[in-house]
């Protein structure tokens, strides 16, 4: 059965859970939010280039740097 | 495995899995709170006890994460591995919030049950010592303008603060601490009772699949960073 009665302990216990679940939740947001944003920004700048890093060899070490742009 | 050090055989890989990762961790936290709040309070912790189920799963991840960022660090320093540097930079964000709240909820536990909020014990001190390696980490990556230059420098730090795993893990062990030694997964202790399992089992695989799906997310994002960045440059270049 849910017990949600914390006394006398309530200003200890709902602090902890509570700020674990907003930390837990502004790093899931900040994960989703900066995924998006360079996924939409990568998408609009790949058409211009050619090749692209969808077709570079996968076996070529030259292509992983690229992908990783570090290419020098 | 080593294949996986190629960024497109990663990014096709772990593409299907991210999404999985997230899957989970959003259900086992759903039934790791439940559990938490189902199970009968302490016999002397009372209710305090449930911020176990927060704190010890928090603590856990703060020095895996690390674990995760000085493994990371050594591939990049040592190989020059680009991967290896994302994966590292990945890390440090989760592994520093993860330790802070490690530091908070043992904070919040403390008061009640000892007495204080804060006391210089070798394990409490260990902890708040991996917190500042991770700020560290993450200032020095953020100060100096050249990426490469920057990931080696932190990579440094990162080697360097592998140091104090052990120390965070063995100082209830080795000193005498107001911290209560590891009792929780120590076979022929006595401290957890079989009753507390199922919720902190489970919020400890949640808080794993959570640092995983964060970490894989983080990585996948640092990929496509740096590569629109590389676009970038080619264009202005081109220009």
């Amino acid at each position: 059965m849910l017990d949600l009665d914390m006394t006398p302990y309530a200003a200890f216990v709902w602090p902890a859970w509570g700020v674990s679940a907003l930390v837990l939740t502004v790093l899931t947001v900040r994960a989703v939010v900066a995924s998006r944003k360079w996924k939409r920004e990568l998408a609009r700048l790949e058409p211009e280039q050619t090749p692209s890093s969808e077709g570079a060899d996968a076996n070529c070490p030259q292509a992983a740097r690229s992908a990783l742009g570090q290419e020098k | 495995m080593f294949g996986l050090s190629n960024p497109q055989r990663f990014m096709a890989f772990t593409g299907p899995l991210t999404p999985v990762l997230w899957g989970l961790a959003a259900v086992l936290l759903g039934v790791g709170a439940w559990l938490s709040f189902t199970v009968p309070a302490d016999y002397q912790q009372g209710d305090t006890v449930r911020i176990m189920f927060v704190h010890v799963p928090a603590a856990t991840l703060g020095l895996g994460a690390y674990a995760a960022l000085g493994v990371s660090s050594f591939f990049a320093l040592v190989f020059r591995h680009a991967l290896a540097d994302a994966a590292a930079r990945a890390a440090a964000l989760p592994g520093a919030a993860f330790t802070a709240l490690a530091l908070f909820t043992g904070s919040l536990w403390g008061q009640p049950m000892w007495g204080t909020w804060w006391v210089w014990d070798a394990r409490l001190t260990s902890v708040l010592v991996l917190f500042l390696f991770y700020l560290g980490y993450i200032a020095l990556r953020a100060s100096i303008d050249d990426e490469q230059k920057a990931g080696r420098a932190a990579a440094v730090l990162g080697l360097v603060g592998l140091i104090n795993l052990p120390i965070v893990k063995f100082s209830v062990d080795w000193w005498n601490t107001l911290h209560q030694p590891a009792s929780f997964l120590t076979p022929g202790s006595s401290g957890l009772d079989p009753v507390y399992l199922p919720p902190f089992l489970t919020m400890l695989a949640a808080y794993g699949m959570l640092f995983a799906a964060l970490w894989l997310t983080a990585i996948r994002t640092e990929i496509r960073r740096r590569r629109v960045m590389t676009l970038r440059a080619r264009l202005a270049q081109e220009a």
